[in-house]
């Protein structure tokens, strides 16, 4: 994914959010000439967070990336943390399997995203996104919880929905699974 | 008889409109020879249209027979020149990926029937079929090519389609 002579970095923001956070830093980015390779930002209850991957070009160290980020994360109180990538983090692996998409939702109890996620890491099934949402009303929450995951080669989304067919009794939830690995057209 | 390198985005010719066939001549039966060469070096490629190939024409051609998705639904090989959707009903989302954009696929809504009409390069006649599940998605994915739309410009939502309510009335 990138060049030999490049250096990466794991950059992630997270505060109170406000008007110019973005703005604030990918100024910092730009003027030292890093790439964002990767980004995603979320907002969740009034807490916004920024996870990216930027490149540079060596030789350029965290410290120096740190020194310059610094001042405009205090300046925007937010807390900071950049984690420098060896080579073989900034591949990817790709998966053999099929690719599911797992939708939970139903009355809101404590354990729903531990017991169905550790389900299927039991059976090394690797979750690549993961959002909840609590919703419903105050008397009666609903959580929601879509997930991706890759199956390892060999597993079969109907596996999948057995193995989380005894959570779903349990808990009283609905479990739904689809494939979505992509089609090449 | 040859496979033509795939454009890739963001080469001008995948944004444009392309131009009707006059005359099934032996240039566009060379075009379609060249798709169908194209289509079965790619790796899964289940079809090509001619913009990705370098040429500004309304052709392409389609086979799901052997794809994985298609295997048990479809028309065989389509050679397809002029193709119209007459009629489309159904929608359905599938995690698209094109070669023309690689390292990136796309949840795109498409209709799950369609009647198409086309001028068969096969039988040189007017023919119109009627196209369902991944056979249906794939022939829309390459008519969009035709008229410059990949599969980026229909996506409908990176991280989901889940959204609170903004406000109550």
């Amino acid at each position: 994914m990138h060049a030999k002579d490049t250096t990466c970095f794991a950059v992630s923001v997270v505060g109170a959010d406000r008007p110019g956070i973005v703005a604030g830093i990918t100024e910092v980015f730009y003027r030292l000439g890093c790439n964002i390779a990767d980004s995603s930002c979320a907002m969740l209850a009034g807490e916004f967070a920024m996870i990216l991957i930027v490149s540079h070009k060596k030789p350029f160290t965290k410290a120096h990336l740190l020194e310059e980020l610094k001042p405009v994360c205090d300046r925007l109180e937010m807390t900071l943390s950049v984690r420098h990538l060896s080579s073989s983090e900034e591949q990817r692996a790709e998966t053999a399997g099929e690719i599911c998409q797992i939708t939970v939702y139903g009355a809101d109890q404590p354990g729903i995203v531990y017991r169905v996620t550790s389900a299927l890491a039991a059976r090394r099934i690797n979750i690549m996104d993961l959002q909840t949402k609590l919703a419903g009303s105050e008397e009666e929450p609903v959580y929601i919880m879509l997930l991706e995951a890759a199956l390892p080669e060999g597993i079969i989304p109907e596996e999948v929905e057995q193995l989380l067919s005894g959570l779903k009794q349990e808990l009283q939830v609905e479990i739904g699974v689809r494939i979505i690995t992509p089609v090449e057209l | 008889m040859a496979v033509q390198t795939i454009l890739k985005y963001p080469h001008p010719l995948l944004k444009k409109l392309a131009r009707s066939v006059v005359r099934l001549d032996d240039e566009i039966k060379a075009l379609l020879q060249d798709l169908l060469d194209t289509m079965e070096a790619g790796p899964g490629s289940v079809g090509v249209a001619a913009p990705q190939i370098g040429v500004g024409l309304r052709v392409c051609v389609v086979d799901v027979s052997k794809s994985r998705h298609g295997k048990d639904n479809n028309h065989g090989r389509l050679l397809m020149v002029n193709p119209e959707i007459v009629e489309r009903s159904g929608c359905a989302v599938m995690r698209e990926g094109c070669m023309s954009v690689p390292d990136y696929t796309g949840d795109v809504e498409r209709a799950t029937e369609i009647t198409v009409r086309f001028l068969d390069g096969q039988s040189e006649e007017q023919r119109e079929i009627q196209a369902s599940g991944f056979e249906a998605v794939a022939i829309q994915h390459e008519m969009d090519h035709l008229d410059g739309i990949l599969f980026l410009d229909r996506v409908v939502s990176i991280a989901t389609g889940l959204f609170r309510r903004k406000n109550y009335r």
